[in-house]
């Protein structure tokens, strides 16, 4: 390929970028608090609660992302045909133009945010139960309320620690974005598919690669200062949080 | 029956998934709400109006890969092009109405059509019993050939001469099938892959020694791209591409046949075929 040609390429995919970064933000955007409602709901006392939470999580971590991409393109059409479809639903899908631009980005991106969901919520799960019993036992000695002793004293301890786990999520995502190309949704990956033969050339996909790779190398210095700022700003926030307790204490 | 499972197994699933969603998060993502037509009728349309349909819509929705040069592709500045992309475009002229290029995912064809997202199937598709059964097919209206083609240095002369050898060819494609039904399958071995283009690719780079494709897609990356390729002399069986529309789209489909011919009869047709290969290459009568 000439460099003419490498270089229509080049500000073609970076067109691009734009629907990519739009998949990536938005999931994230979601799926991050709906994470935490799902781990939360997981660790509900309520046994059915907690056990439809898992069959969601069981099936979200069970199939593969592409899979539930395409399920998701063709519900709304399957669900109108069955018998099975109760009436209000019916009515309710039957104003959906399944050939609209809207409708094929919207499905794709609730698929997206109900995948990565599950995957949050079982980091932060973990995160929670990571905090020992005691400590909820010394705040409640130290007269704190059940909201305020998670909010102040277990949220920002959780943060911390699933902050790597986190970001090992992030990156995956913004490669998982190409499996938008199968549905298909025109992102990089999707214009680098359709110019290999226009080109009889490889080189759009290892273009699209040097894409991914920035995306992923911005994400991980981006990610490992947030991870640096989070512990510091953490650690002088409750060394203040303590001094005001002592104050309080002496007074 | 097969299908039937299916069906159920996806509306089920995407139930669950709904449900599911519903009672975890209520819902953060209400699906698009538009006035256009309302999806799944078009199917399940009792009489025949699917040509007063596109009429009142004022729009062909025309479903494609958008790689496969040079019948329907992408160009360098991402453009649907091609020969089926020109007649289809002149098919809408003549009926006053608007053509839709929308990409799909070619294993999902079938589906994207039942289901309305499309209204046809325009893109260098061959005919196979598979796909007569499925939909409402046009009248072939051109004829293709499966060739072998082998890097220009290799020593592999004629079809015979790849017994024992490497040969690459498109998954899901009907080159696919005509190879596995050849007496020469049982002595090369097969690598199959997603697109020709990748598998040309493949082939200069030495993972196979030849790949076993469409000579219009062949003869149009040889010419267009200057690449050392041989087509080897003979080939395995001769298909035609047709356009597939819904089945029960009768009317649609005659009146895009009927245009067809008028246009083989006023001479455009073979304007437009010999702009993409040279020469008057259709069969429509």
């Amino acid at each position: 390929m000439t460099s003419e040609q490498i270089s229509t390429l080049f500000s073609l995919m970076l067109e691009y970028t734009i629907p990519t970064l739009k998949i990536f933000g938005y999931t994230l955007l979601y799926s991050i608090p709906l994470g935490m409602v799902v781990a939360l709901l997981k660790m509900c006392k309520f046994k059915p609660i907690s056990w439809l939470t898992n069959i969601y999580i069981l099936i979200m971590r069970g199939t593969p992302l592409l899979l539930q991409l395409i399920v998701a393109q063709y519900s709304v059409p399957y669900i109108l045909k069955s018998d099975i479809c109760p009436d209000f639903l019916r009515s309710l899908l039957e104003g959906v133009d399944i050939r609209s631009e809207s409708y094929i980005f919207n499905m794709m991106l609730f698929a997206f945010i109900l995948n990565y969901a599950a995957y949050f919520a079982e980091i932060f799960r973990g995160g929670i139960e990571s905090i020992p019993k005691g400590q909820y036992e010394a705040a409640g000695a130290l007269g704190f309320g059940k909201v305020q002793t998670f909010f102040r004293i277990i949220l920002p301890q959780v943060a911390e620690r699933v902050l790597p786990a986190s970001s090992n999520e992030v990156i995956t995502l913004i490669k998982d974005t190409s499996l938008a190309s199968a549905i298909p949704y025109m992102e990089i990956m999707y214009i680098a598919k359709k110019q290999v033969p226009t080109y009889a050339s490889l080189l759009p996909l290892f273009m699209a690669g040097l894409f991914y790779f920035a995306f992923a190398s911005l994400l991980t210095v981006l990610l490992s200062l947030v991870e640096k700022s989070f512990s510091h700003s953490w650690k002088r926030g409750m060394k203040k949080f303590a001094r005001g307790i002592f104050r309080r204490g002496n007074a | 029956m097969k299908t039937s499972i299916l069906k159920r197994m996806i509306a089920g699933f995407s139930a669950a998934a709904m449900l599911m969603a519903g009672a975890g998060c209520g819902s953060n993502n209400t699906p698009a709400q538009t006035t256009a037509a309302p999806a799944g009728t078009t199917a399940q349309a009792a009489s025949d109006d699917s040509l007063q349909k596109i009429l009142d819509a004022k729009k062909l929705v025309l479903g494609l890969d958008a790689s496969f040069p040079p019948m329907g592709f992408t160009d360098e500045a991402n453009e649907i092009v091609g020969f089926d992309i020109d007649v289809a475009q002149e098919v809408c002229n003549r009926l006053g109405i608007e053509l839709v290029k929308q990409p799909i995912n070619w294993d999902t064809k079938e589906e994207d059509l039942n289901l309305g997202k499309i209204d046809c199937i325009w893109n260098g598709m061959s005919i196979n019993p598979a796909r007569a059964e499925a939909m409402n097919l046009s009248e072939p209206y051109m004829k293709n050939e499966m060739i072998f083609v082998v890097p220009g240095n290799s020593e592999a002369k004629s079809i015979d001469d790849l017994k024992g050898k490497t040969v690459g060819v498109q998954t899901g494609s009907t080159a696919q099938e005509i190879l596995e039904a050849a007496d020469i399958y049982s002595s090369i071995t097969v690598t199959p892959l997603e697109d020709n283009i990748t598998l040309l690719n493949q082939m200069e780079l030495g993972f196979s020694d030849a790949v076993f494709l469409d000579s219009v897609v062949a003869n149009y990356i040889i010419t267009e791209n200057n690449k050392d390729y041989v087509v080897l002399p003979g080939n395995l069986e001769a298909e035609e591409y047709a356009i597939g529309f819904r089945k029960n789209d009768q009317t649609l489909r005659d009146k895009v046949q009927e245009t067809l011919s008028a246009m083989k009869a006023d001479g455009k047709l073979g304007e437009i075929s010999t702009k993409w290969f040279g020469s008057d290459v259709t069969t429509v009568k």
